[in-house]
């Protein structure tokens, strides 16, 4: 049986999918729980620190700060001077976020709770938050650098290949500006550390999530003054890494100083706000690029200025930028390639090691330019890149010797299986194809000894057999390809072979997995090691069997005509001890130089991966939304070890490229990150990406181990350039900076086709106070309601939830019993979703929680006699859903759009309704003027305002109300039933809501039920809506609920928008219009409907273009009412 | 104490205040399979099934609990064929999504409309609550669809 080349499953899928494999968090040691103090300012120093207090507190056992680590201790990195990032805040922080102290605890509310009484001064200094204030004259520097320009870290200038000739053979060029922005690999699995120290022999053993503990250990003892070996690493599984967790950040130290410390062993587990607010994302590039091109379509120079934003510390900044201008002395032919990089320091977290490393960045600019110009020449863009395609065993600009090279195989892969041509001549307006390419090394030559790779084979004397390297497997299928890999060597059955990785005690020196080098270094030297006990076993079974002809299969040693069990040689080996015959060797991977500073070229790898992708897209002009239809990534990868795992790999890739070209970016205010949740990080969902295709291009490279190239980051390199190329192909604009979310689309098309929008707001004295605050905001209104003015207001929570500041939680089944208990004060909650999640926000959260989920007689929905359907409170959002599928339609659809499944089981229709504003400032704890108080800014006014918040009324505070209910049940004429325990009342929805997220309820009301009247429940209804991904908030929705006589005209009608002003919002003199008309068309209604926002809005700078999304979302439900 | 149905067995556990389902079944049942990524019921990572319903853990108040509570301990043997059609498909890479998304596919495979089968565009929506950072998805909404494809075949 032969396994490489064969599809396998995970070695370890039994565990992975019962439950039972472990991750760090999983482990249940007696261990501390730690919190970490991260500074709340951009750029201040810090003048004072004191721990005492928070010393004292209950359940603490040990607090650290810069003072636990040797005066001059920074991460290496890349080594100096490049290092310059120490492991908690030493005197000056230099991002929202930084670590400045950590408390390790008995449970981790007491250390959330100690982290408040650490005293820390600061003092403030102007921070330079942007790629254009860092570079600005005269801007304030963050660090000393070795570079002239302010708050350049690096740069590095270079000249590939003869520049003139490159220039005097184009005939055309295109140049733009291009940005790649800043987004998070959002591991499912938080980094965690699980730290024991070991007082005995001072030694620290590490449970850690990780990609390479080679690194992390080198990084760790450093820092806490011990010898690399004193820093043990034991197996754990690692819940994803995309190059995240290849690389220290400050998880693994900070754990094993505490647990040094408080001589216990502390767990050190980032919250998801953690993870996204303050980890090292991938580093924002703004390209500029001019790419020139001849006649026939070759290029023949590239001209670069590529700005890098680092972040606050170098990190991995360095190699980044280079590997990402690389990418123009590797892809193509062209004669030569002038770049100029810069990496640039700005006062946010440091960008870190990500899947691609620079590589997208770059090709977005470059892929797209491509296209322009292939528009330009009047060529096919698939065309245009097979002209370009680089040969196979030649050398490029930068130094790499390509050996094999089937780009072309990949494009014409993508041709076939996306069926290119028929699609691109589709004449179905609004739909388009389009194409990038890209490429990456297996593995990079990029520290010292990543050249090497050892492993480990042992040789059990019942025949299994295990396989051992220093490595470890984030998800990447590494450790079953490496059991393949030692199955056919040693002709054992596969399940016979397990893997033992990461532990750094008993694995030989291994760098781990990043750069793509996985496959092709420790599949060498797995393969090598398995190989050499082959031979030692082939010779015990030559002696033993008296024949020379010996091969290894089935378990055995088969000579002529007789056999031997592999365990009965190991038992035969004077070598074996215990049982077990072990052999370790060493693969030094030869005719690869590493990259040196003042040298631009160098052969990195030893192979060079390349794919295509081709995106199908569907452009809705009305809504700006860009729907995937198809996707084709089509991979030269060598020879795949294990098809399956492949597959997965560039799946994965495409599917979290395709995530950062369409929604994921991290988006600040003020240097903190605003969506440090998965609610507000738009990352794809199942249903947003329908089909993504994996094809293999399946060729043996003779220099890969067994044939095979890398696959893993690869996958992620063309997918934004493939978007960008097939949004023009279908609506004809160009689009330069990802993502490419509705506003942009919108936005250039309103520019394409000479549309503008006018406001008035000089002829409306109602809103000129609002404008002239607005005026002032940047001003320094901002600056000063920030600055001094959210130091009176009334606080925020620290966002993690203390369960047991809830002294009572209960779920009567007795209406009275909950209308008592709100009368005395206590919040009445339905499923909780949005309750229990939005508490950890309020400053002084209720303590006791009532619950109306258990209400029998506010779980029913009925329809009566008199037509009309009335909807109990605690009604599930699933319930309520079933039940009106059938006959309101737009109330089922409504809820189908609602967050998941899992929510939609347990939110109620009341919870719903009663929903906190939506705000990613508000939710996501900025001390703004609703969450603080008055004396507080509103952080929407100045931060990015695109998708979220008001176009219409917005006040003193812009967001809006979230609930699609809300907007149904609006156009649905309803009412809402309350109750007291001694009293009922009805309000119409219409006056129910009453700003953002806020309603007519007062503290003591229970909302009961909500009755639809006959007349709406016989009107036709649809609903839509615009979000960012599957389960999100509208940013936009629209519903239309019309009587249509049998003649086609229209008796009565109601358009009710949401999430275009604080409460749901009646489009009156639309719905006037519509009365008493036949057959009115969409873009009628249009006319109408922006006449009536043009004359009501006063959109914010940057969210104008939901006026636009809203009026298009209006026209699409018109056509499926009257459908 | 409060008394939870867990995997078919009754337990006695202590529920503090509002602590969620989740860290009761992780840090006092031992049930660590249940795994937490967001703690705010936005990614399905915690699913597990009371009363059958799919449901967060994370932000489902264990004090609240009355119904019966599957984990994916529980329910392995029950889904052993779509545990092994993952692990054919390449549905799950690094694994730590994967109780979550097996959990939450159980429900989907146990409701009456998959008696037919479930339609692939059903599955990738009904599925969209639990995020997969690895995988791409492809392979997991293959995998719910062939299962519930050959469980219909068998009942037939
Ligand atoms: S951990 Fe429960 S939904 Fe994310
Ligand atoms: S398999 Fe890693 S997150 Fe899904």
């Amino acid at each position: 049986m032969s396994y490489v080349g064969t599809s396998q499953r995970p070695h370890d899928w039994a565990a992975r999918t019962d439950g039972s494999t472990l991750f760090a968090a999983d482990l249940r040691l007696p261990a501390l729980h730690a919190a970490v103090l991260r500074s709340p300012h951009p750029y201040a120093d810090i003048v004072a620190l004191d721990t005492s207090r928070a010393e004292r507190m209950p359940g603490v056992v040990a607090v650290i700060t810069a003072a636990d680590f040797a005066p001059d201790a920074v991460y290496i990195h890349r080594g100096a001077p490049l290092s310059d990032r120490p492991p908690l805040a030493r005197g000056t922080v230099r991002h929202v976020g930084q670590e400045v102290a950590a408390v390790a605890a008995e449970t981790y509310v007491q250390a959330v709770a100690a982290l408040a009484a650490i005293r820390v001064g600061y003092r403030p200094r102007t921070a330079p938050l942007t790629l254009a204030e860092a570079t600005a004259p005269g801007a304030r520097r963050l660090h000393e650098r070795t570079t002239a320009e302010p708050n350049v870290s690096v740069l590095f200038q270079t000249e590939w290949g003869d520049v003139a000739t490159g220039r005097a053979r184009a005939s055309a060029a295109v140049e733009g500006r291009f940005v790649y922005p800043s987004v998070s690999h959002a591991c499912m699995e938080t980094n965690t550390t699980l730290a024991r120290w070991n007082q005995a022999d001072s030694t620290v053993e590490l449970w850690t999530s990780t990609q390479a503990p080679w690194f992390i250990g080198k990084e760790v003892s450093q820092l806490l003054g011990l010898e690399h070996d004193q820093v043990i690493f034991r197996e754990i599984a690692t819940g994803g890494g995309f190059g995240s967790k290849s690389k220290a950040s400050e998880h693994e130290v900070l754990a094993a100083a505490l647990s040094r410390k408080a001589n216990r062993p502390v767990l050190l587990s980032l919250t998801r706000e953690e993870e996204l607010g303050a980890n090292k994302p991938r580093h924002r590039f703004e390209t500029w690029l001019r790419t020139s091109v001849d006649k026939d379509g070759l290029v023949r120079l590239y001209e670069s200025d590529i700005r890098v934003d680092n972040g606050s510390y170098n990190h991995m900044g360095p190699s980044v930028m280079r590997v990402g201008a690389i990418t123009l002395g590797s892809m193509y032919r062209p004669d030569g390639a002038l770049v100029e990089a810069r990496l640039i320091d700005t006062a946010t977290q440091p960008g870190g090691q990500f899947r691609g490393y620079g590589t997208p960045q770059v090709s977005l600019a470059a892929e797209s330019q491509l296209d322009e110009l292939a528009d330009r020449l009047g060529l096919d863009p698939l065309e245009m890149r097979l002209r370009n395609v680089n040969r196979e065993y030649a050398t490029t600009l930068c130094g790499y010797d390509v050996t094999t090279a089937r780009l072309a195989d990949c494009l014409d892969a993508v041709r076939t299986e996306l069926d290119w041509d028929r699609r691109r001549a589709d004449p179905r307006p609004d739909r388009g194809v389009g194409v990038a390419a890209g490429s990456h090394g297996s593995g990079a030559y990029a520290y010292d000894l990543a050249n090497r790779s050892d492993a480990a084979i042992d040789v059990f004397d019942d025949g299994r057999v295990r396989v051992r390297y220093g490595g470890s497997d984030a998800g990447t299928g590494q450790s079953t390809i490496l059991a393949q890999i030692a199955a056919d060597e040693l002709g054992v059955d596969l399940a016979d072979v397990e893997v033992l990785s990461m532990d750094s005690e008993r694995t030989p020196f291994e760098l781990g997995a990043w750069s793509s080098r996985g496959t092709h270094m420790t599949g060498s030297s797995v393969g090598k090691a398995a190989s050499e006990v082959a031979e030692r076993l082939r010779d015990l079974a030559r002696a033993k069997l008296g024949t020379q002809d010996v091969v290894l299969r089935d378990g055995q040693a088969v000579g002529a005509d007789d056999a031997v069990a592999l365990g009965d040689l190991v038992r035969l080996s004077d070598d074996a001890v215990d049982g077990m015959l072990s052999h370790e060797t060493i693969y030094l991977l030869e005719g690869t130089e590493p990259l040196a500073p003042g040298k631009s070229t160098a052969n990195l790898s030893p192979t060079y991966a390349y794919a295509a992708h081709g995106a199908y897209v569907e452009v809705d002009r009305r809504t700006g939304a860009v729907e995937l239809l198809d996707y084709v990534a089509a991979h030269d990868v060598g020879r795949a070890i294990n098809p399956t795992a492949v597959e997965g790999q560039i799946a994965g890739g495409a599917v979290m490229g395709i995530g950062a070209a369409l929604g994921e970016e991290l988006v600040r205010e003020g240097g903190r990150i605003v969506n440090t949740s998965y609610l507000h990080y738009a990352m794809p969902r199942s249903a947003d990406v329908p089909s993504v295709r994996p094809v293999i291009v399946n060729a043996h490279d003779p220099a890969g181990p067994y044939g095979a190239k890398s696959v893993g980051e690869m996958s992620i390199i063309p997918p934004g350039a493939a978007l960008a190329n097939a949004v023009h192909d279908a609506v004809g604009v160009r689009i330069r900076e990802l993502p490419l979310t509705p506003d942009k689309v919108i936005t250039a098309l309103a520019e394409k086709e000479g549309r503008r929008r006018r406001h008035r707001i000089w002829r409306r004295p109602d809103r000129w106070w609002i404008a002239l605050l607005r005026w002032l905001y940047p001003l320094g209104l901002h600056h000063l309601l920030h600055r001094w003015g959210t130091k009176l207001g009334h606080g925020v929570g620290s966002g993690v939830g203390d369960p047991e500041s809830v002294t009572s939680i209960s779920a009567p089944d007795d209406l009275p019993v909950i209308l008592k208990a709100a009368a005395e004060g206590a919040q009445v909650i339905g499923g909780g979703s949005d309750a229990l999640v939005e508490r950890r926000r309020e400053a002084s959260p209720s303590t006791v929680l009532i619950s109306t989920r258990s209400v029998m007689t506010l779980r029913g929905v009925t329809w009566p006699d008199d037509g009309s359907l009335r909807i109990g409170a605690a009604l599930t959002l699933t319930e309520l859903a079933e039940a009106t599928r059938e006959r309101i339609p737009a109330i089922a659809d409504a809820v189908d759009s609602i967050a998941s499944a899992q929510i939609r089981n347990v939110a109620t229709v009341a919870g719903n309704l009663l929903q906190e504003k939506r705000c990613w400032f508000f939710r996501s704890g900025f001390p703004c003027y609703k969450r603080n108080g008055v004396t507080s800014p509103c952080y929407a006014v100045m931060g990015d305002h695109r998708f979220q918040h008001a176009v219409i009324d917005g006040h003193r505070c812009q967001a809006v109300t979230p609930s699609d209910l809300a907007t149904v049940f609006t156009a649905l004429d309803a009412r809402v039933e309350l109750s007291t325990s001694n009293g009922h009342r009805t309000v119409p929805i219409g006056e129910f809501f009453t700003g953002p997220g806020e309603t007519a309820l007062r503290p003591d009301e229970v909302v009961v039920e909500i009755v639809i009247p006959a007349a709406a429940c016989k009107r036709r209804s649809a609903f839509r809506k615009l979000n960012l991904y599957t389960g999100d908030f509208a940013t936009a929705s629209a519903v239309i609920s019309a009587e249509i006589d049998a003649s086609g005209t229209w008796r009565d009608a109601r358009i009710a928008l949401g999430a275009i002003a604080p409460v749901p919002w009646r489009a009156v003199e639309a719905e006037e219009w519509l009365r008493g008309r036949t057959a009115p068309t969409a873009a009628q209604l249009r006319k109408v409907l922006d006449r009536e926002l043009d004359r009501e809005a006063h959109p914010l700078p940057g969210n104008g273009w939901k006026l636009d999304a809203v009026a298009g979302l209006a026209e699409h439900v018109l056509e499926s009412v009257t459908s | 104490m409060q008394r939870l149905k867990i995997n078919g067995e009754q337990v006695a556990v202590e529920v503090r205040g509002a602590e969620s389902l989740a860290a009761v079944l992780r840090e006092r049942v031992g049930l660590t399979g249940t795994k937490i990524a967001c703690e705010r019921g936005e990614c399905g990572a915690c699913t597990v099934l009371v009363d059958g319903r799919a449901t967060m853990s994370c932000i489902e108040p264990a004090a609240l609990v009355t119904g019966e509570v599957e984990t994916i301990e529980g329910l392995a043997e029950e889904i052993r064929d779509l545990r092994e059609e993952f692990a054919d498909r390449g549905a799950f890479q690094c694994g730590f999504c994967t109780p979550g998304q097996l959990v939450r596919a159980t429900a989907l495979l146990r409701a009456e409309a998959a008696r037919s089968g479930l339609d692939p565009e059903v599955v990738r929506h009904q599925m969209s609550g639990n995020i997969c950072r690895c995988t791409g998805y492809q392979a997991i909404v293959a995998a719910v669809v062939e299962v519930a494809e050959r469980r219909a075949g068998g009942a037939a």
